[in-house]
């Protein structure tokens, strides 16, 4: 008992992506806003950078906004931290960036960069695509992190899937959707191009140390899926098992992230391969009765709700909500607290503090819950 | 008739813009009225098409290829018509500044315009003024509001307020990820849908 009490965070992370029952709950984000880390890092320091957005940071002032990150790591003890893949990008004009596939992104007001306009319309463009490959500062994030915080936590590394990557080539998720329907071979072409170039990332990212990859890109909204469960089926499906093998060769880990509910194709996340499954989103999906259907087939991940509670809700509601997350979610392991999304800026600082408490506070296994 | 009427139904929920056409120029051969055309086969099928996309029964890929299939079809029918073929009555449409989430507002213009309706979509990121400057210049029955994220729904209110200073009246709609009806009512919103099907039968009702 004494030793399993005295787990790692990466021990923690990982039993409970495992399925396992760790010593407690593990504690984990996908991601911090810049704003979000600097408004939480500004309750253990001063020594806070400007506030800006990451594309427009000089590399010190990413480092700084970085070391900020390690910081409430550390002073949170999180069992794992997430690392983005920085996809190397040019400024546009104040509100758009592109990257080196030609893809131009909006950044909003958070920070987030949602591609509106690809380098693809037809599939005659494809020969003229430039295929591009990872280069070395993609993984800045990754490899500062791993040497800042050492191997104790679970790095976690985060990057687009390949119903993203497609779209994007195509500047918009509808125009993927509309080719399942009318040039379903265009839409194989572009998740191959994007496929091999994901694995090209997570080749990297193993060889530099990450644990775990959390792969990116919503297939849902809240009412359903973005496309049917014969088309996830036929078009993401074969892809998404390519990655997870790869992955699992590598002796890593995946984390499948995407909103909105996954009902309709919840049994085809268990035969993807992803070991744990982000955020379940309160809104959409009960997480007991996904825990009841798919807790021993997959670790669960989130839930904890970042729309409406973190942001305006008290701190004894998210204690609350923390409470009866772990009751239903945790017995029996393969649950990872975190957000329902992220820590995003509109998230009071004390209130994700106050989740963390209490996931320490009810976390503890055996889970004693009444 | 009614033959017809079903082969071009089916031609507009399978997405099959040329057996559209084509279906739509046979009937209008037979001298039919573009408008019964329109409301005997294009409108059901879509109505059919959304009904099916509110229950999980059909995706979005499937009003995306019908709508392009309804508007080859109402292409034809204008051609052929002496004034819009759409006048159930005007609709703009909109997401809110900050935002540039296309998805949700997409999907209400696609049902809207599959029940008859004209809509003007002013696109995403768009500021509260513009709002105002379109809905003096295009006097619409509705105006729909979306937002994807919870900081830009916040946006809505202020759209409401200023629309209001020029039009008290002025019916507006908002909807998105994460509005609620408490939320919709909080900022005096003149209703909620939560998907793009509710949305339209939202704007009937408003407008009875």
């Amino acid at each position: 008992m004494d030793e399993i009490m005295n787990m790692t965070g990466k021990e923690r992370l990982m039993t409970a992506l495992s399925l396992g029952e760790p010593d407690r709950v593990p504690v984990w984000e996908l991601a911090f806003n810049e704003e979000s880390i600097i408004k939480l890092g500004r309750l253990f320091t001063d020594d806070v950078p400007t506030l800006k957005l990451v594309h427009q940071m000089t590399l010190d002032e990413k480092l700084k906004l970085l070391d900020v990150m390690y910081m409430i790591t550390r002073e949170l003890e999180l069992d794992g931290l997430t690392s983005i893949y920085l996809f190397d990008r040019e400024t546009v004009d104040d509100d758009h960036i592109k990257d080196r596939w030609g893809r131009i992104y909006y950044v909003d007001r958070e920070g987030d960069a949602i591609p509106v306009k690809g380098p693809i319309s037809i599939p005659g463009d494809l020969h003229n695509l430039n295929i591009v490959h990872p280069s070395e500062t993609e993984f800045l994030m990754l490899m500062v992190s791993i040497e800042k915080l050492g191997k104790d936590i679970a790095h976690v590394f985060y990057m687009t899937g390949p119903f993203r990557d497609s779209w994007a080539l195509l500047g918009s998720i509808e125009k993927l959707l509309y080719c399942y329907k009318k040039k379903p071979d265009f839409v194989k072409d572009l998740a191959r191009i994007a496929t091999d170039y994901i694995l090209e990332v997570v080749d990297r990212a193993a060889a530099l140390g990450a644990d775990v990859i959390a792969l990116s890109s919503d297939l849902a909204f809240n009412q359903s899926t973005f496309m049917s469960p014969a088309q996830y089926e036929e078009f993401i499906l074969p892809y998404h098992k390519e990655i997870t093998a790869f992955i699992r060769q590598k002796g890593m880990k995946t984390i499948k992230h995407s909103d909105g509910n996954m009902w309709p194709i919840m049994d085809y996340m268990v035969e993807a391969g992803f070991d744990g499954l982000h955020p379940i989103q309160p809104q959409c999906m009960d997480i007991a009765e996904v825990k009841a259907k798919y807790g021993k087939k997959l670790c669960l991940l989130g839930n904890i709700d970042c729309e409406h509670l973190l942001p305006f809700g008290s701190e004894e509601e998210v204690e609350k909500a923390v409470k009866e997350t772990v009751a239903v979610a945790a017995p029996g392991g393969g649950y990872i607290i975190s957000s329902s999304n992220t820590i995003h800026p509109g998230c009071k600082a004390e209130n994700y503090f106050a989740m963390v408490k209490a996931a320490r506070k009810y976390g503890k296994y055996p889970i004693q819950i009444s | 008739m009614d033959q017809l009427f079903d082969e071009i139904k089916r031609a507009v929920q399978d997405g099959d813009d040329e057996a559209v056409k084509h279906l739509v120029n046979e009937g209008l051969l037979k001298k039919l009225a573009p408008r019964v055309i329109l409301e005997n086969a294009m409108m059901p099928a879509m109505q059919e098409v959304g009904e099916k996309f509110s229950r999980n029964e059909a995706f979005i890929s499937e009003l995306l290829v019908a709508a392009e299939a309804m508007n080859a079809g109402v292409s034809m029918l204008e051609m052929h018509s002496e004034r819009a073929i759409r006048d159930r009555g005007k609709v703009i449409l909109g997401t809110v500044e900050g935002d540039i989430h296309t998805i949700g507002k997409n999907l209400v213009r696609i049902c809207l315009e599959g029940a008859g309706y004209e809509v003007k979509d002013l696109g995403e990121n768009i500021k509260a003024q513009k709002f105002v400057d379109a809905y003096i210049e295009q006097k619409p029955e509705v105006l729909g509001l979306s937002a994807l994220l919870s900081s830009t729904a916040l946006c809505m209110e202020d759209v409401i307020k200023e629309v209001r200073k020029v039009i008290p009246s002025a019916r507006i709609i908002v909807g998105g990820a994460p509005i609620t009806q408490a939320f919709a009512e909080k900022i005096g919103a003149s209703g909620y849908a939560s998907n793009a099907f509710e949305a339209v039968q939202l704007v009937e009702r408003l407008l009875k």
